[in-house]
């Protein structure tokens, strides 16, 4: 069962909040945030406090800093003062931010790596099926893919090539074999 | 749906205040002061004086309850401390170990 946890807009709280399940903010903390699921801070939403969750998706003001597992995303309107640290880190234009960026690394554990080693190989760029110890070596040094040896790169089936074919030239020939 | 919800395996300490109404399915530590309702579902655990517009107690509770309007103990509701309400029902099958004000 999903869990979604909310403080609304009329709460204020000071004190930490901890445990399993989803978040979502939208009133005043002042204190801890430390949740096994993912947490949303909304528009509104006043933080004074260290967020600690898989995934952190940010419109509100933050002052702390900001750990997710999976990732941190800082979306228009947000306000960060503190630090950003996460598997994947997305920025929109419009969000603010003061603090030092941390991506690569899964917030704190093993247990994380390897859920954050899972969430983080679909943004990358698209690429050939490698083995396991290759991409875990890969994000080791921060830019995963391109650091990689080119022995490397030889090692799987080559990138599917897609003809260049003009604008409209494809639809001309479908016409063409009706 | 309430518009703040703590729910089932979230735990909170400290102290919340709030404007609007709360619906407790977790674990609260401290100090709960709310101007709307407060609802203690049950499987809750709530270890912190209540102040609210109106309380239900389904859950567990270990505290001193304070209500301006009621104070609704329901079945299976369990409830450690003092009441302070106007009104106060206490249903079939509810527990309640404490004293209570219902200023005369």
């Amino acid at each position: 069962m999903a869990d979604v946890s909310v403080v609304g807009q009329g709460i204020f709280l000071r004190g930490s909040i901890r445990g399993e399940g989803d978040l979502e903010i939208r009133g005043r903390i002042e204190g801890d945030v430390e949740v096994g699921g993912d947490v949303t801070i909304g528009e509104g939403a006043l933080i004074k406090a260290d967020v600690t969750a898989r995934r952190i998706t940010v419109r509100g003001a933050v002052a702390g800093n900001l750990a997710g597992e999976d990732g941190v995303r800082l979306e228009q309107g947000a306000r960060v003062v503190g630090d950003v640290r996460g598997a994947s880190i997305g920025i929109a234009e419009g969000a603010l931010l003061r603090g030092n960026v941390q991506t690569g690394h899964a917030a704190e554990g093993q247990r994380g790596r390897g859920r954050a080693a899972a969430a983080a190989r679909p943004t990358a760029r698209p690429e050939p099926r490698k083995a396991p110890a290759v991409t875990v070596a890969a994000k080791g040094n921060g830019s995963p893919r391109r650091g990689a040896p080119a022995s490397e790169e030889r090692a799987g089936p080559p990138p599917p090539v897609v003809p260049a074919l003009k604008k409209g030239a494809r639809a001309a020939l479908r016409k063409r074999s009706r | 749906m309430a518009n703040t919800v703590i729910a089932h395996g979230i735990t909170i300490e400290g102290e919340l205040t709030s404007d609007e109404d709360v619906l407790i399915q977790g674990t609260l530590r401290g100090k709960l002061v709310s101007k709307d309702i407060v609802k203690v579902e049950s499987g809750a655990v709530v270890e912190a004086d209540i102040s609210a517009s109106s309380l239900s107690v389904g859950g567990q509770i270990t505290g001193n309850v304070t209500a301006s309007d009621r104070v609704d103990l329901m079945a299976g509701g369990r409830l450690i401390g003092d009441v302070k309400a106007s009104r106060l029902t206490i249903a079939d099958g509810a527990s309640f170990k404490g004293n209570v004000d219902m200023d005369v």
